[in-house]
Protein backbone atom coordinates (compact mmCIF):
# COMPACT_ATOMS: atom_id res chain seq x y z
CA UNK A 1 0.00 0.00 0.00
CA UNK A 2 1.26 3.05 -1.10
CA UNK A 3 -0.15 5.73 1.39
CA UNK A 4 1.47 8.63 -0.57
CA UNK A 5 -1.53 8.14 -3.31
CA UNK A 6 -4.11 6.67 -1.28
CA UNK A 7 -4.39 9.83 0.81
CA UNK A 8 -5.79 11.71 -1.45
CA UNK A 9 -8.42 9.66 -3.01
CA UNK A 10 -9.58 9.65 0.65
CA UNK A 11 -10.31 13.44 0.49
CA UNK A 12 -11.04 12.80 -2.92
CA UNK A 13 -14.53 11.17 -2.27
CA UNK A 14 -16.45 13.08 -0.01
CA UNK A 15 -15.88 16.04 -3.04
CA UNK A 16 -17.10 13.66 -5.66
CA UNK A 17 -21.00 12.48 -3.63
CA UNK A 18 -21.04 16.73 -3.85
CA UNK A 19 -20.62 16.98 -6.95
CA UNK A 20 -23.10 14.34 -8.37
CA UNK A 21 -25.57 16.03 -6.15
CA UNK A 22 -27.71 14.63 -3.27
CA UNK A 23 -30.09 17.19 -3.48
CA UNK A 24 -33.89 17.02 -3.45
CA UNK A 25 -35.87 14.60 -6.43
CA UNK A 26 -38.56 16.49 -8.63
CA UNK A 27 -41.55 14.82 -6.37
CA UNK A 28 -39.70 16.12 -3.58
CA UNK A 29 -38.67 19.85 -4.79
CA UNK A 30 -43.01 19.74 -5.48
CA UNK A 31 -43.25 19.06 -1.95
CA UNK A 32 -41.26 21.39 -0.48
CA UNK A 33 -42.78 24.50 -2.95
CA UNK A 34 -45.66 23.46 -1.66
CA UNK A 35 -45.14 23.74 1.75
CA UNK A 36 -43.09 26.62 1.82
CA UNK A 37 -46.04 28.65 0.39
CA UNK A 38 -48.49 27.03 2.82
CA UNK A 39 -46.04 28.08 5.66
CA UNK A 40 -46.26 31.75 4.86
CA UNK A 41 -50.41 31.61 3.92
CA UNK A 42 -50.34 30.23 7.48
CA UNK A 43 -48.23 32.82 8.99
CA UNK A 44 -50.05 35.25 6.99
CA UNK A 45 -53.32 34.86 8.01
CA UNK A 46 -52.51 34.65 11.78
CA UNK A 47 -51.14 38.06 10.82
CA UNK A 48 -54.31 39.26 9.57
CA UNK A 49 -56.37 38.53 12.09
CA UNK A 50 -53.97 39.81 15.35
CA UNK A 51 -51.83 42.61 13.81
CA UNK A 52 -54.00 46.43 14.55
CA UNK A 53 -51.48 47.87 11.64
CA UNK A 54 -53.05 48.01 8.62
CA UNK A 55 -49.48 47.97 6.45
CA UNK A 56 -48.81 44.47 7.85
CA UNK A 57 -52.29 43.34 7.16
CA UNK A 58 -51.82 44.61 3.65
CA UNK A 59 -48.66 42.66 3.88
CA UNK A 60 -50.13 39.50 5.29
CA UNK A 61 -52.88 39.85 2.79
CA UNK A 62 -50.53 40.09 -0.32
CA UNK A 63 -48.40 36.93 1.30
CA UNK A 64 -51.66 34.78 0.96
CA UNK A 65 -53.05 35.93 -2.14
CA UNK A 66 -49.08 35.54 -3.72
CA UNK A 67 -48.54 32.15 -2.16
CA UNK A 68 -51.58 30.80 -2.58
CA UNK A 69 -51.48 31.67 -6.37
CA UNK A 70 -47.98 29.69 -6.65
CA UNK A 71 -49.15 26.57 -4.79
CA UNK A 72 -51.97 26.78 -7.43
CA UNK A 73 -50.01 27.21 -10.59
CA UNK A 74 -47.61 24.36 -8.28
CA UNK A 75 -50.42 22.47 -7.96
CA UNK A 76 -51.72 21.94 -11.75
CA UNK A 77 -48.28 21.58 -12.75
CA UNK A 78 -47.51 18.86 -10.73
CA UNK A 79 -50.31 17.46 -11.90
CA UNK A 80 -50.02 17.73 -15.58
CA UNK A 81 -46.40 16.49 -15.06
CA UNK A 82 -47.62 13.73 -13.48
CA UNK A 83 -45.42 14.16 -10.26
CA UNK A 84 -46.72 13.27 -7.10
CA UNK A 85 -45.05 15.47 -4.35
CA UNK A 86 -42.58 13.39 -1.72
CA UNK A 87 -42.28 14.75 1.42
CA UNK A 88 -38.75 14.67 2.73
CA UNK A 89 -36.42 16.33 5.39
CA UNK A 90 -36.52 19.71 3.97
CA UNK A 91 -40.32 20.02 3.97
CA UNK A 92 -40.15 18.54 7.01
CA UNK A 93 -37.90 20.95 8.35
CA UNK A 94 -39.75 23.85 6.98
CA UNK A 95 -42.90 22.64 8.82
CA UNK A 96 -41.21 22.71 12.00
CA UNK A 97 -39.72 25.94 11.84
CA UNK A 98 -42.91 27.12 10.30
CA UNK A 99 -45.11 25.54 13.55
CA UNK A 100 -42.10 27.19 15.95
CA UNK A 101 -43.00 30.87 14.64
CA UNK A 102 -47.15 30.14 14.44
CA UNK A 103 -46.56 29.10 18.15
CA UNK A 104 -44.41 32.18 18.91
CA UNK A 105 -46.54 34.37 17.28
CA UNK A 106 -50.09 32.89 18.97
CA UNK A 107 -48.18 34.45 22.26
CA UNK A 108 -47.70 37.73 21.07
CA UNK A 109 -49.98 40.67 20.82
CA UNK A 110 -49.56 44.51 19.66
CA UNK A 111 -46.00 46.05 18.27
CA UNK A 112 -44.36 42.78 19.91
CA UNK A 113 -46.38 40.67 17.41
CA UNK A 114 -45.52 42.84 14.51
CA UNK A 115 -42.42 42.78 15.12
CA UNK A 116 -41.98 39.15 15.33
CA UNK A 117 -44.10 38.30 12.07
CA UNK A 118 -41.82 41.17 9.97
CA UNK A 119 -38.74 40.02 11.14
CA UNK A 120 -39.63 36.38 10.91
CA UNK A 121 -40.81 37.27 7.31
CA UNK A 122 -37.50 38.91 6.75
CA UNK A 123 -35.20 35.73 7.38
CA UNK A 124 -38.08 33.33 5.94
CA UNK A 125 -38.15 35.10 2.72
CA UNK A 126 -33.93 35.38 2.81
CA UNK A 127 -33.77 31.82 3.78
CA UNK A 128 -36.50 30.65 0.58
CA UNK A 129 -34.35 32.62 -2.01
CA UNK A 130 -31.31 30.78 -0.70
CA UNK A 131 -32.89 27.50 -0.96
CA UNK A 132 -34.03 28.42 -4.58
CA UNK A 133 -30.59 29.18 -5.91
CA UNK A 134 -28.39 26.92 -4.34
CA UNK A 135 -30.77 24.32 -4.05
CA UNK A 136 -33.98 23.91 -5.69
CA UNK A 137 -32.86 25.39 -9.08
CA UNK A 138 -30.25 23.48 -9.44
CA UNK A 139 -31.57 20.33 -8.46
CA UNK A 140 -34.90 20.36 -10.49
CA UNK A 141 -34.42 18.09 -13.71
CA UNK A 142 -38.11 19.07 -14.92
CA UNK A 143 -37.38 21.71 -17.43
CA UNK A 144 -41.23 23.11 -16.49
CA UNK A 145 -40.63 22.26 -12.74
CA UNK A 146 -37.84 24.82 -12.92
CA UNK A 147 -39.30 27.15 -15.04
CA UNK A 148 -41.75 27.66 -12.15
CA UNK A 149 -39.06 28.26 -9.76
CA UNK A 150 -37.32 30.70 -11.91
CA UNK A 151 -40.85 32.52 -12.19
CA UNK A 152 -41.74 32.41 -8.55
CA UNK A 153 -38.16 33.77 -7.87
CA UNK A 154 -39.12 37.58 -8.45
CA UNK A 155 -42.12 37.68 -6.10
CA UNK A 156 -40.00 36.18 -3.37
CA UNK A 157 -37.40 38.78 -3.71
CA UNK A 158 -40.58 41.98 -3.94
CA UNK A 159 -42.09 40.15 -0.53
CA UNK A 160 -38.29 40.04 0.73
CA UNK A 161 -38.09 43.90 -0.26
CA UNK A 162 -41.23 44.71 0.95
CA UNK A 163 -40.80 43.03 4.25
CA UNK A 164 -37.66 45.11 4.54
CA UNK A 165 -38.98 48.13 4.24
CA UNK A 166 -42.03 47.23 6.72
CA UNK A 167 -39.38 46.23 9.12
CA UNK A 168 -37.72 50.20 8.95
CA UNK A 169 -41.03 51.57 9.18
CA UNK A 170 -41.70 49.62 12.27
CA UNK A 171 -37.87 50.42 13.63
CA UNK A 172 -38.85 54.18 13.35
CA UNK A 173 -42.28 53.94 14.76
CA UNK A 174 -40.94 51.90 17.52
CA UNK A 175 -38.03 54.76 18.03
CA UNK A 176 -40.85 57.56 18.11
CA UNK A 177 -42.35 56.33 21.47
CA UNK B 1 -41.79 40.87 -10.82
CA UNK B 2 -41.59 44.61 -12.39
CA UNK B 3 -43.74 46.42 -15.13
CA UNK B 4 -41.99 46.39 -18.92
CA UNK B 5 -41.14 48.69 -19.68
CA UNK B 6 -40.81 50.91 -16.04
CA UNK B 7 -40.92 54.11 -18.01
CA UNK B 8 -43.19 55.03 -20.67
CA UNK B 9 -43.33 58.10 -22.87
CA UNK B 10 -46.94 58.83 -24.56
CA UNK B 11 -49.46 61.76 -25.67
CA UNK B 12 -52.35 62.86 -24.43
CA UNK B 13 -55.33 60.94 -25.92
CA UNK B 14 -52.75 57.28 -26.23
CA UNK B 15 -54.07 54.24 -25.14
CA UNK B 16 -51.91 51.97 -22.51
CA UNK B 17 -52.77 48.53 -21.95
CA UNK B 18 -50.85 46.57 -19.18
CA UNK B 19 -50.75 43.19 -19.51
CA UNK B 20 -50.45 40.71 -16.26
CA UNK B 21 -47.79 38.39 -17.25
CA UNK B 22 -46.65 37.13 -13.74
CA UNK B 23 -49.15 34.47 -11.94
CA UNK B 24 -49.84 36.21 -8.82
CA UNK B 25 -51.91 39.12 -8.99
CA UNK B 26 -51.12 42.83 -10.04
CA UNK B 27 -52.61 46.48 -10.08
CA UNK B 28 -51.65 49.97 -11.68
CA UNK B 29 -52.08 52.30 -9.31
CA UNK B 30 -51.16 56.28 -8.91
CA UNK B 31 -53.82 57.98 -6.40
CA UNK B 32 -52.92 61.49 -6.96
CA UNK B 33 -53.52 60.85 -10.90
CA UNK B 34 -56.77 58.84 -9.91
CA UNK B 35 -55.70 56.05 -11.79
CA UNK B 36 -56.77 52.18 -10.75
CA UNK B 37 -56.52 49.35 -12.51
CA UNK B 38 -58.24 47.26 -9.86
CA UNK B 39 -56.22 43.93 -8.72
CA UNK B 40 -55.68 42.06 -12.38
CA UNK B 41 -55.40 38.50 -12.42
CA UNK B 42 -52.46 36.19 -14.17
CA UNK B 43 -53.31 37.60 -18.20
CA UNK B 44 -55.52 40.04 -17.45
CA UNK B 45 -55.64 42.95 -19.41
CA UNK B 46 -56.29 46.89 -18.11
CA UNK B 47 -56.35 49.78 -20.69
CA UNK B 48 -56.34 53.41 -19.73
CA UNK B 49 -56.22 56.28 -21.89
CA UNK B 50 -53.35 59.04 -21.29
CA UNK B 51 -54.58 62.57 -20.18
CA UNK B 52 -52.69 65.59 -18.49
CA UNK B 53 -49.15 66.13 -18.85
CA UNK B 54 -45.95 65.63 -16.87
CA UNK B 55 -44.79 62.57 -14.96
CA UNK B 56 -47.41 60.19 -13.52
CA UNK B 57 -45.39 57.73 -11.12
CA UNK B 58 -47.41 54.78 -10.69
CA UNK B 59 -47.19 51.49 -8.39
CA UNK B 60 -48.69 48.25 -8.03
CA UNK B 61 -50.89 48.41 -5.04
CA UNK B 62 -50.03 44.90 -3.82
CA UNK B 63 -46.03 45.25 -4.23
CA UNK B 64 -45.06 48.59 -3.83
CA UNK B 65 -41.57 47.24 -5.18
CA UNK B 66 -43.44 47.56 -8.51
CA UNK B 67 -42.67 51.02 -9.51
CA UNK B 68 -43.06 52.62 -12.82
CA UNK B 69 -43.38 55.85 -14.43
CA UNK B 70 -45.80 57.06 -17.48
CA UNK B 71 -44.58 60.40 -19.26
CA UNK B 72 -47.08 62.78 -20.88
CA UNK B 73 -44.84 64.96 -23.60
Amino acid sequence: MNWKYALPILFLAPAVALAQGKGPSDPQIAHIVVTANQIDIDAGKIAKSKSKNKEVQAFAQQMITDHGAVNKQAGALAKKLGVKPEDNDISKSLKKGGAENTANLKKLSGAAFDKAYVDHEVAYHQAVLDAIDKTLIPSAQNAELKGLIEKVRPAIQAHLDHAKHLQGDLGKNAGKK
Amino acid sequence: MKFVPERLEVAAGDRITWVNRDFVPHSVTAKEAKVESGDLAQNARWTWTAKGKGDIPYLCRLHPVMKGTIILK
